[in-house]
């Protein structure tokens, strides 16, 4: 159990990547806090897991605040905190209404910001007691190489690496890691939409045609599921990662380690 | 305006395809150019370009190839092989080959010319997309280009201020090459327009188009740049391999 004894607070804690995180770290021992938009995230029902609901909106400043008071009073440290909260608009910029590209840098880009921000104080505690505390911000390989139609979402990603390194660089002196993971394709509620929703599928596929289509172009001929992202997140939030930092971590089953593959 | 007037390069490969593009674009552009290749000088040549038969990958050739030319302004390193095979199915001669003219090739001329170039002088390599992402059976190519880029940077940082070292990562350029490949295609006609979508440009390179970064960095106007690499692939590796719009 190589989180023992340590507290972790996971944004966006009831959703497909998140859920997994949140699960994986109690069973290494880890006291965590899993803050939603509601218990139940972007999933449909949500099974008991022993980590303890924070309602957060992270694009609201009062509600980080609110947070960070209750695990101060609770605990008074804070070891871990992962910004998984993120969200998808599926359109080019033209067809991106203001609206849509402002929410998307406010959950994806503004939240990690916000919810670092007052998150440091309690890491900052955590990490004067000897060990390192842990920054894990959500990246995209699409922060690196972009998908079609997702202009805004590429766009806060890339906005969401700059950041992972520039809070490593600041925050590091004071025993606080950052770092990002940057998944490819994972099987969560965001990607079922991204194949069920407009555009995506070419061709006139079936959905199940269309997602064996995705696998085969991936060397390892698979997409990865929310515990493959958890392994990582683990692995960096532990003390074995202690000299890991401001680096972003493409975990994507090799997917952008290829050229594209042309039909030939 | 001719942007490269009294200066004297060197490109190796000239005989086709971009090693072609670029002597042309340096002749137009008003630089003395020497090219070279393993055979005769090609009868298409242009007359106002000098040929040296060597094998960049044997250094005695290299050598007296310096000697010949002489102190020289710029290098363009775009001689090249490729080699379709995985590393299970390469040989020890795939190897020779690869590395020979791909890696050795190029420390090869590196070495020779670093020492009678002119101070302000530009190392122009032709790395390749396939030095930083994969392509699927070209295990010894891939590798080979990724050996060019980290040369790159060496150069750059052990020879400057006195010479600039770069390289340019082409993407899928026009040459007889790419169209074989897809005359080898079940249906080459879809072949060609599933390529064509993966191009933000909706078309292939041409050899000027890598010509043209070329000029750009053997000139004054790349001044302060060095170390870099320039990907020039009409926007294919910005785009995920993924595009389900095509599958």
């Amino acid at each position: 159990m190589i989180l023992d004894g340590k507290t972790a607070l996971v944004t966006g804690g009831r959703g497909g990547i998140g859920r997994a995180i949140v699960a994986r770290f109690r069973r290494e021992g880890a006291k965590v806090y899993a803050a939603d938009l509601t218990q139940e995230g972007s999933l449909a029902v949500h099974d008991e897991d022993g980590s303890t609901f924070i309602k957060l909106d992270v694009t609201q400043e009062a509600d980080a605040i609110t947070a960070m008071e209750l695990i101060a009073e609770e605990v008074g440290t804070l070891d871990i905190l992962v910004n998984a909260a993120g969200i998808e608009i599926e359109k080019s910029i033209e067809e991106t209404t203001l609206e849509e590209w402002n929410l998307s840098f406010a959950v994806n880009a503004t939240g990690t910001f916000l919810t670092s921000k007052y998150a440091l104080p309690l890491m900052r505690k955590a990490a004067s007691n000897g060990t390192s505390a842990s920054i894990i911000n959500f990246g995209s390989y699409d922060g690196f190489i972009a998908d079609p139609g997702l202009a805004a979402y590429c766009a806060t990603k890339g906005a969401v690496h700059a950041l992972t390194r520039a809070m490593a660089c600041d925050h590091g002196p004071e025993g606080i890691r950052v770092n990002a993971i940057c998944p490819g394709y994972v099987d969560t509620p965001m990607l079922q939409s991204f194949f069920t929703g407009d555009g995506s599928g070419g061709g006139g596929k079936t959905i199940d045609q269309l997602q064996q289509a995705v696998r085969d172009v991936h060397p390892m001929r698979t997409y990865g599921t929310p515990e493959d992202i958890a392994n990582l997140v683990n692995w960096l939030a532990s003390d074995e990662a202690r000299y890991a930092s401001g680096q972003l971590w493409i975990l994507d089953g090799g997917l952008s380690a290829q050229v594209q593959q042309m039909k030939l | 305006m001719a942007r490269l007037t009294g200066k004297r390069a060197v490109v190796t490969g000239g005989r086709q395809g971009i090693g072609r593009g670029i002597l042309d674009a340096f002749m137009a552009e008003g630089a003395r150019v020497t090219t070279c290749g393993r055979g005769s000088r090609p009868d298409d040549l242009p007359e106002a370009c000098s040929w040296q038969t060597a094998d960049v990958s044997d250094p005695d050739q290299v050598a007296a190839l310096a000697s010949r030319v002489g102190e020289i302004d710029i290098l363009v390193n775009n001689a090249g092989v490729q080699v379709e095979k995985t590393v299970a199915d390469s040989t020890d001669d795939d190897w020779e080959l690869v590395i020979g003219v791909n890696c050795r090739g190029v420390f090869n001329t590196c070495r020779a010319f670093l020492s009678q170039m002119s101070n302000g002088a530009s190392i122009i390599n032709i790395g390749s997309i396939s030095g930083r992402v994969a392509d699927p059976s070209m295990a010894l190519y891939n590798a080979s280009k990724a050996f060019v880029h980290g040369l790159t940077r060496s150069i750059a940082v052990d020879h400057g201020p006195s010479v600039r070292c770069n390289a340019i990562c082409p993407g899928w350029i026009e040459t007889g090459m790419l169209e074989a490949g897809f005359d080898l295609s079940d249906d080459p006609v879809a072949a060609r327009k599933d390529a064509l979508e993966r191009h933000a440009t909706r078309r292939f390179g041409k050899p000027a188009d890598i010509a043209a970064m070329a000029v750009w960095l053997a000139s004054d106007e790349a001044g302060f740049a060095t170390g870099q690499f320039f990907t020039i692939d009409g926007g294919m590796t910005a785009a995920s391999p993924i595009n389900t719009g095509l599958f």
